[in-house]
């Protein structure tokens, strides 16, 4: 099953869903589609001003462009999951995937979906991480 | 570039003792028809999907609890990213932070391989009226 995660380029996310058998849909891999295809845009940019106007199926006009840029991309990716993993708690919400009225939307757009989703928070300690995972594995072998 | 081209980030936890350059020179030994590259946290492979696949597959033997993947959206050495040409990292905050957290995950998938129960972890409780006051009077 295709598996959306957020953080949605999140190293331990995508390597145990993939552990676990199923397919991440993950951030670096819709990026990689852009700047891969020659056709898209020379040079290639990772979001095309198309990409924005694309953006308003899922934020309206009166949000910012940053946004709508970003939901363009992870937008398709919500659309095309058959469950989700969010993880909460992520230390360092900057850089990329710093935005957080994104973060938000995203969540809400999954939860909107009601599709099997689970909700975890990155852990601190190593009982924690032990649960986490527990948690992660049940969760996926219960989608088969 | 071929269509069906994939490039793979494979992250060493830092509790493994396996080196970039183990793994490195296992790609090279394997003569799979992908392009590597060693990395401070463990190595880039780019390549046909299938190939990646299995090299990844190899790599993982090593160490299977403490390798991690994941796919890279740029391709090796691309000019936006690399730093030979001072391209600009984003994502670089994000991977170093969850690679601190990888010796913690691999306890994890450990404990989950032995079919081991995960311990129980007491609810954090709201702080108690009397609490809040001592922590009050005490600050002053």
């Amino acid at each position: 099953m295709k598996v959306f995660i957020v953080p949605p380029n999140s190293l331990i996310l995508y390597d145990l869903v993939e552990r676990y058998g199923h397919t991440p849909l993950s951030l670096m891999g819709a990026i990689s589609k852009r700047v891969m295809n020659p056709e898209i845009e020379s040079p290639p940019i990772n979001v095309t001003p198309n990409d924005v106007k694309k953006g308003l199926k899922y934020a309206g006009i009166e949000v910012p462009s940053g946004i709508r840029g970003r939901l363009a991309v992870w937008g398709p990716l919500v659309d095309e999951a058959e469950a989700a993993i969010i993880m909460e708690d992520a230390p360092f919400e900057f850089g990329c995937v710093g935005c957080h009225r994104t973060d938000e939307m995203i969540r809400f757009l999954v939860k909107k979906r009601k599709i099997p989703l689970l909700e975890v928070r990155y852990p601190t300690n190593e009982d924690e991480a032990k649960v986490l995972v527990s948690k992660i594995k049940s969760f996926l072998e219960g989608l088969k | 570039m071929p269509k069906d081209t994939e490039t793979r980030m494979i992250v060493i936890a830092p509790s493994s003792s396996v080196t970039p350059d183990q793994i490195t020179r296992l790609i090279h030994t394997l003569s799979a028809e992908v392009t590597v590259k060693e990395t401070c946290y463990g190595a880039m492979v780019e390549g046909e999907r299938a190939e990646v696949a299995k090299t990844l597959e190899a790599v993982r033997k090593l160490d299977p609890n403490r390798i991690f993947s994941k796919v890279r959206g740029f391709p090796i050495g691309d000019a936006r990213r690399c730093r030979a040409h001072h391209g600009s990292r984003p994502g670089f905050t994000q991977l170093e932070k969850e690679w601190e957290c990888l010796s913690l995950i691999e306890k994890g998938v450990t404990c989950a391989e032995k079919g081991e129960a995960p311990p129980e972890i007491p609810r954090r409780q709201k702080i108690t009226v009397e609490e809040l006051k001592r922590i009050v009077e005490e600050t002053g």
